[in-house]
């Protein structure tokens, strides 16, 4: 098998931004990429502000998948949240013919006798949505008779892509934002933050950035909206600067506050190694006018990070790093961790980045090719498959495939792929944070373990498990002496 | 019954509700994802797709086995319609090695009016499987009403009369309409006692069901419901249709000894096996005594109960027999049973428990998590038997022990465990021993050790 026969496209970034731009290479059933709807997203903002009660103007479904998996088993179960309410208007059939407004305002009233928030969202889905309720005339309606703020976010799930969902939260959240009393000095909002937080994002990576803010002295009013309380947002106006812990998440609401409030955004990438944590922590630094103490702080935690640095160096240099988009970490991670070879060194390749979602965060990857960073990208056949694409089962031989083409060649991404050469275990649960110089440190030794531990053997079970179709256990060598 | 304190919500009156049931489309999404050999098609925007994932989850699905399709609707689609969308997604699908396309619809296509069956008939030459549409829209119920829908196009699109009856034959009904993680092995559990009567299992309704096995339902003597909260409309079809005769009817499902012994009993009787019954029976009440005896050793937390107050959070399918249980084999006091479903059916069957039982405990049909918290607070429990949900309500409250028995819960994930049956009372029993000696875990440690 060639190439050819695997292999989609074959080149940098921008020109695979330039096919998706023209719109090239989407495909039209979209069948083998599904990520969330725009309603799930705007769920995922709002869920990270304490004391709110959603109201989903919509059927149970909806509903429950939200609460069930962002609110109970993400934050309840994982994160130590408290139980909150999620509810719902439970729209039927009746009200798809006589409309729901009227329920939606009984609603409003009910969650706040019953609740007592600081503050109610309602969410719009597919059904309100299309038969036209009109929840922004609603919520400003029902806020006369409640005791507190009620907002409203049109979120039907077939109204945009799934990035639209967090810009359309944020931009109502920002109605909440008072007109400063005073002005916080040496005082950030760390933006785009969702959930408090994710899987995707963790506390490590965030107690780490904050660790490094408070060694320079400036500290934070708001991380928004991980966990921030209804207050932290009202005071958002007060502080100096906002900056984002993922420049793709915290970019629009970043650059709305700039336009409307005059608060400048710092415009950095994610710290994932030294180059990329010195521009984090400068970018938030020297617009406060405090770039001698983090060049200090900088100083001193490069030193304690040498070894590890001298490390990653020896061992990335020259090599061919693989960084696979995967459920374990979107494109913006990956051109990260990307970036970060390319510091230490290395030929970065980025893997399977679905044009949908080059599509959906154009923004972000237009900033990062305009910082010079235009890594080689390939995608493989399997992507554009009709098919589930459930644990990417679809691209995991073609991994195997490729990794094959290559003499000197690490894999980055989750330790549920199979390639044969090194993988490094950037998975969920792998040493965390990632992030600034506790990062460098979990990172280098990350990629120590899997260097050091190469000649122990993966898995077959899980590979049979996960992928199916290859040697049967059965057929398995028997170690000799046994 | 003495002093009835009843509470009914409905989704149609409460206009604040915490919902504990998913809605239509993934019920209608679990029952497809139950017949072999079939592909799934959402047409509906991509997040409706995470409620088929879901059902996946809940099906026992292998994802290398099944396809599970989207059409991704998007404003494009709502404005103008996605026939077109789905009509391309279906000839797309056509490289699919599989025997049948169910495509399912959610809320949007629904309101707009995408009329899929006709772009299901329209189609139907053009591709080598066949196509079985089924109108799912979320809001027209919960989950459900969602297997009541998916099972009524089954049955009237694919099953054949049949003249012929097989003799001592059944047909099982929605055993996955909990979608606890425990209903493969109560159905495993049903298929061995049949087994052991002689019961010959034409189909099951459904679980890695064939079309095949499907067609030939009309053949079955008799059907089994095998839930409280779904499937009787379909067992009322068969019958009106087909002349199946429903037995076990308005008996609780076998948890727990009476429960088991009832309904073991009734199908003995209905198949004219008393003698095995009996003897399946003895043997099973013996094997759990025994066997407790011998693997509780010296802890039988199980016996600290007595007069315990409890409450049941639960679907019904668990939740009405698990009354009986809680009393006769805990000793408990169930003051609370707070109920995600209010089918009528089940809900006599809970009424005549409470009475031959002698308890007047307060009951929740349809309940939400805000109904459950607030009774939770009001009564009080010492011990509630629930899902994860309620593990999270009360950390408020004073409530030493949740026995965390239904979906959803963390446990209980790779191994087919029962309920039903006299393993399923062994199941239910090491729950609350293991919950019981983590309640009393130490904490933290008084002191260092030196080494």
């Amino acid at each position: 098998m060639t190439e050819d026969d695997y292999i989609a496209f074959h080149g940098d970034l921008w020109q695979l931004l330039e096919k998706v731009e023209k719109g090239e290479m989407i495909p039209k059933t979209q069948a083998s990429h599904a990520p969330m709807c725009k309603f799930m997203t705007a769920f995922f903002v709002l869920n990270g502000i304490r004391h709110v009660v959603p109201i989903v103007h919509g059927p149970t479904g909806c509903t429950l998948w939200v609460s069930n998996v962002i609110k109970r088993r993400e934050c309840c179960e994982s994160r130590g949240v408290p139980l909150e309410p999620t509810a719902c208007t439970t729209l039927n059939e009746s009200n798809v013919i006589y409309g729901g407004e009227g329920r939606l305002l009984e609603a409003i009233k009910e969650a706040d006798k019953r609740y007592h928030p600081d503050l109610i969202v309602v969410l719009s889905c597919c059904v309100s949505g299309i038969i036209g309720d009109d929840v922004e005339t609603i919520a400003h309606e029902a806020e006369k008779s409640v005791s507190c703020r009620v907002l409203a976010v049109q979120s039907e799930g077939f109204g945009g892509d799934f990035r639209s969902g967090y810009e359309d939260a944020f931009r109502v959240l920002m109605d909440l934002m008072e007109p400063p009393k005073k002005k916080q000095e040496k005082t950030i909002n760390i933006i785009g933050a969702r959930m408090g937080p994710t899987i995707t994002e963790w506390d490590e990576d965030l107690d780490e950035i904050r660790r490094l803010l408070d060694e320079v002295g400036i500290k934070v009013n708001a991380t928004m909206c991980a966990g921030c309380t209804l207050d932290e947002i009202k005071r958002a106006r007060e502080v100096e600067l906002n900056a984002s812990w993922c420049y793709d998440w915290g970019q629009k609401l970043g650059d709305l506050m700039q336009e409307r409030f005059g608060i400048p955004y710092s415009r950095t990438g994610q710290p994932y190694g030294l180059k990329a944590t010195e521009e984090w922590l400068l970018g938030v630094a020297r617009p406060l006018g405090m770039e001698k103490e983090a060049l200090d702080v900088l100083r001193k935690e490069t030193e304690q990070v040498l070894p590890e640095l001298d490390y990653m160096r020896r061992t990335l240099r020259g090599k061919t790093v693989l960084v696979e988009v995967q459920d374990s970490f979107g494109p913006i991670r990956a051109l990260s961790i990307a970036r970060m070879a390319e510091e230490f060194d290395a030929h970065p390749i980025i893997l399977n980045v679905h044009p949908y979602t080059i599509k959906e965060r154009m923004p972000s990857i237009k900033y990062l090719l305009e910082t010079g960073f235009n890594p080689e990208v390939i995608l493989t056949n399997g992507v554009f498959r009709l098919g589930s694409y459930y644990e990417m089962s679809e691209t995991e031989e073609e991994l195997e495939m490729l990794v094959r083409n290559y003499d000197n060649i690490i894999y980055c991404g989750n330790s549920k792929r199979f390639p044969d050469c090194p993988v490094v275990n950037f998975s969920d649960f792998a040493r965390r944070p990632h992030y600034g110089f506790q990062g460098i440190k979990n990172i280098a030794t990350l990629i120590k373990e899997t260097i050091e531990n190469r000649s122990l053997p993966r898995s077959k079970l899980i590979r049979e498990v996960l992928y199916g179709g290859y040697k049967l256990i059965q057929e398995r060598e028997v170690p000799h002496g046994r | 019954m003495g002093d009835k304190r009843i509470e009914l919500l409905s989704t149609s009156t409460e206009r604040c509700f915490d919902p504990y049931l998913r809605c239509a489309l993934n019920g209608a999404a679990q029952t497809v994802l139950g017949v072999k050999g079939c592909g799934t098609l959402t047409h509906g925007p991509q997040g409706c797709e995470y409620l088929v994932y879901d059902a996946f989850g809940h099906q026992d699905c292998d994802y290398t086995e099944v396809e599970t399709l989207c059409t991704k609707l998007c404003e494009n689609e709502i404005v103008h319609g996605g026939e077109d969308l789905l009509a391309h997604t279906i000839l797309e699908a056509k490289e699919l090695n599989i025997q049948a396309l169910f495509v399912l619809t959610a809320c949007g296509p629904e309101i707009v009016g995408d009329d899929i069956v006709s772009v299901c008939r329209d189609l139907q030459p053009q591709v080598p499987f066949k196509l079985v549409p089924i109108e799912s829209a979320g809001f027209k119920g919960s989950e459900y009403d969602g297997i009541d829908i998916a099972l009524d196009v089954i049955l009237r699109k694919l099953v054949k009369d049949s003249k012929r009856k097989i003799s001592s034959s059944v047909c099982l009904i929605a055993p996955h309409a909990n979608a606890n993680p425990t209903w493969m092995g109560d159905l495993e559990w049903v298929k061995q006692i049949l087994s052991q009567m002689g019961v010959q299992v034409v189909a099951t309704l459904t679980y890695k069901s064939t079309l095949n096995e499907i067609e030939n339902v009309a053949s079955a003597e008799t059907s089994l419901l095998l839930s409280h909260d779904a499937g009787k409309k379909a067992a009322d079809y068969l019958s009106s249709e087909f002349g199946v005769e429903q037995i076990c009817q308005g008996i609780p499902l076998p948890i727990g000894m009476t429960n088991t012994r009832r309904w073991i009993f009734d199908l003995g009787k209905r198949f004219e096996v008393q003698g095995i019954a009996k003897r399946l029976v003895a043997e099973g009440e013996r094997m759990v005594v025994e066997t407790y005896r011998r693997k509780g050793g010296y802890f039988f937390e199980v016996a600290r109960f007595q007069r315990t107050p409890a409450a049941i959070v639960a679907d019904a399918t668990i939740g009405i027999p698990l009354v009986r249980f809680a009393i006769e084999e805990l000793e408990l006091k169930p003051e609370l049973i707070a109920l995600r479903s209010s089918r009528p059916d089940a809900r006599e069957i809970l009424e005549r428990e409470v009475d031959d039982l002698g308890i007047s405990p307060k009951i929740v049909y349809g309940t939400d998590v805000y109904k459950t918290k607030k009774s939770l607070e009001e009564i009080s429990p010492e011990v509630v038997f629930g899902s994860n949900i309620e593990r999270h309500a009360i950390e408020e409250l004073w409530t030493p022990y949740i026995f965390e028995v239904v979906s959803p819960m963390r446990r209980f994930r790779v191994i087919d465990k029962a309920y039903f049956g006299y393993n399923g009372i062994l199941n239910l029993l090491e729950v609350v021993q293991n919950e019981f000696a983590d309640r009393w875990r130490s904490k933290e440690k008084r002191y260092k050790a030196r080494w």
